[in-house]
């Protein structure tokens, strides 16, 4: 029995492509097989921030329009076995796929793989209704400002309407020291508004955009914040209970070891 | 003859006898069709037999609606015996189509609809309810509840509120954790008040409108707004 979970957010810009990328490879680095599939027909990113884009033969147009074997679309990620992509076509109009066939291909590679990762385009419209035509279980991507936890809440009540209950909720881009002096919105203030699980927070870090640049998925390098809060999500999807990382820098100078250590905290 | 058949089977179904609730008292509605010793019969029952106790207590201003039934004087002493066997009852209208069963059944006809909602409106969702609408849940920013009665919200109002949509303006917006975005009352639009760039952020609070334009206040001030709560003066007691 294969999960779909369709990584949606709403708003543009809050690290769909690159959670589906560190989601994906996160599940695959833990022994599953996973097909990452970009439906984002016409600005295809996910084999960019997978570095897999010279590699790419057909994609998911062709496999639909049947000038290919499904099996001949899907690029094999050489440093992750049991990771694959399924990538978009760039130069057609998204209208080619309906939500039907979305559908379709997402059971074919349900027989093939443990999960299919859906990345959705941003927006509500024709595509959102490609992506979670087929998914199981949605993940929703918001990061803490008002206009993206708007659009958030807005794509939950369409997944809902579309039966995806109970989706589960991941916070990026999360600047702690912000948080702190109460210029960004907290994690409780959305979750609550929200409704809905707390899968994982992820704080900015900047290698994130830097991995992206070179292709690679945070998640291979295990030195990085972001990195660590990708892999928990990964097992929590697993069914793992991992407590929610500390936001705080561990203070490494003396002065605030005993500052630490006076105050108690 | 099937024409003829349908009223005494209506009759069947119905108890020859029904008590409403009134603001005032007791409604006793005695049904025409039935034979005057059934009837008789099912109002000793009723205030006799088992449910005797329901009946008894303070004095009740009572009055009694037969219907279009045409009773002669034995009938007439026989049915008021019975009520007047009951030494709590105040006998206050007696007759066919009384005055207490016409108000009884105006009240009954003007109630508003009401309708829960259970779940939360979420940004971009719209709903419209004819009447009154209780939401349990909460109302999100950018979502919006429009109702021709009143708003309640058993949660957080953190969107758009519109009360009597169809223009009452005697309708109130409620919510027991009271944030909204923006108040509509009738044709009045409100912003809430901001107060170093946070909106106002009360509890248990609501919005009606005054002369001067729409006022909040708390919710245990609602007699004091003039406003007049929709009671449900008719209950159903068929039961009985």
């Amino acid at each position: 029995m294969s999960t779909a979970i369709v990584i949606t957010s709403g708003k543009g810009g809050v690290g769909k492509t690159t959670s589906s990328a560190n989601i994906g490879t996160a599940l695959a680095l833990q022994g599953k097989k996973v097909c990452m599939v970009d439906l984002d027909i016409g600005l295809r990113n996910l084999d960019i921030v997978m570095g897999l884009e010279n590699r790419i033969v057909f994609d998911i147009v062709d496999v639909v329009n049947g000038e290919c074997e499904l099996s001949q679309a899907l690029v094999h990620d050489k440093r992750v076995p049991g990771l694959a992509l399924l990538p978009a076509a760039q130069h057609r109009d998204k209208f080619v796929i309906t939500p039907e066939q979305s559908k379709q291909i997402v059971d074919n590679l349900g027989e093939l793989f443990d999960f299919i990762i859906l990345d959705c385009p941003a927006g509500i419209e024709h595509g959102f209704r490609v992506a979670v035509a087929g998914a199981h279980q949605a993940l929703v991507i918001t990061t803490p400002e008002n206009a993206a936890v708007r659009d958030a809440d807005r794509v939950i009540g369409m997944l809902e309407s579309a039966n995806i209950m109970s989706p589960k909720l991941v916070i990026n881009r999360i600047r702690p020291k912000m948080v702190r002096s109460g210029d960004m919105l907290d994690i409780d203030e959305i979750v609550q508004l929200l409704g809905i699980d707390l899968i994982g927070i992820v704080p900015d870090d900047e290698t994130v955009i830097s991995n992206a640049n070179k292709g690679e998925p945070t998640v291979l390098k295990p030195d990085s914040k972001a990195s660590l809060a990708y892999r928990n999500i990964a097992r929590r999807i697993l069914g793992d209970t991992v407590p929610l990382m500390s936001l705080e820098d561990e203070p490494t100078g003396l002065w605030s070891r005993m500052r630490r250590l006076i105050s108690g905290r | 003859m099937p024409a003829e058949e349908t009223p005494t089977l209506k009759a069947n179904i119905k108890p020859p006898v029904l008590v409403k609730l009134t603001k005032d008292g007791l409604l006793f509605l005695l049904d025409e069709r039935c034979e005057f010793v059934d009837l008789i019969e099912h109002l000793k029952g009723l205030l006799f037999g088992e449910t005797e106790a329901a009946f008894e207590g303070t004095k009740v201003k009572v009055a009694v609606d037969y219907g279009n039934r045409e009773l002669d004087s034995g009938e007439v002493r026989d049915l008021l015996d019975v009520f007047l066997q009951k030494d709590n009852f105040v006998l206050v209208e007696w007759g066919s189509n009384t005055e207490t069963r016409r108000t009884w059944a105006q009240t009954r006809k003007h109630l508003p609809k009401q309708n829960i909602f259970k779940g939360t409106v979420r940004a971009g969702q719209r709903l419209v309810f004819d009447g009154d609408v209780v939401v349990i849940g909460d109302v999100n920013p950018g979502g919006e509840v429009v109702a021709s009665g009143d708003v309640y919200v058993f949660g957080k109002l953190a969107g758009v509120a519109h009360s009597g949509a169809t223009g009452n303006r005697q309708t109130i917006i409620a919510a027991a954790d009271f944030s909204p975005m923006q108040l509509r009352i009738a044709s009045i639009v409100s912003r809430a008040p901001e107060e170093n760039g946070k909106y106002l952020r009360t509890f248990m609070e609501f919005a009606y409108l005054r002369d001067d334009g729409m006022a909040v206040d708390k919710l245990k001030y609602l007699h004091w707004a003039g406003y007049q709560p929709t009671v449900p003066v008719a209950t159903e007691e068929e039961a009985l």
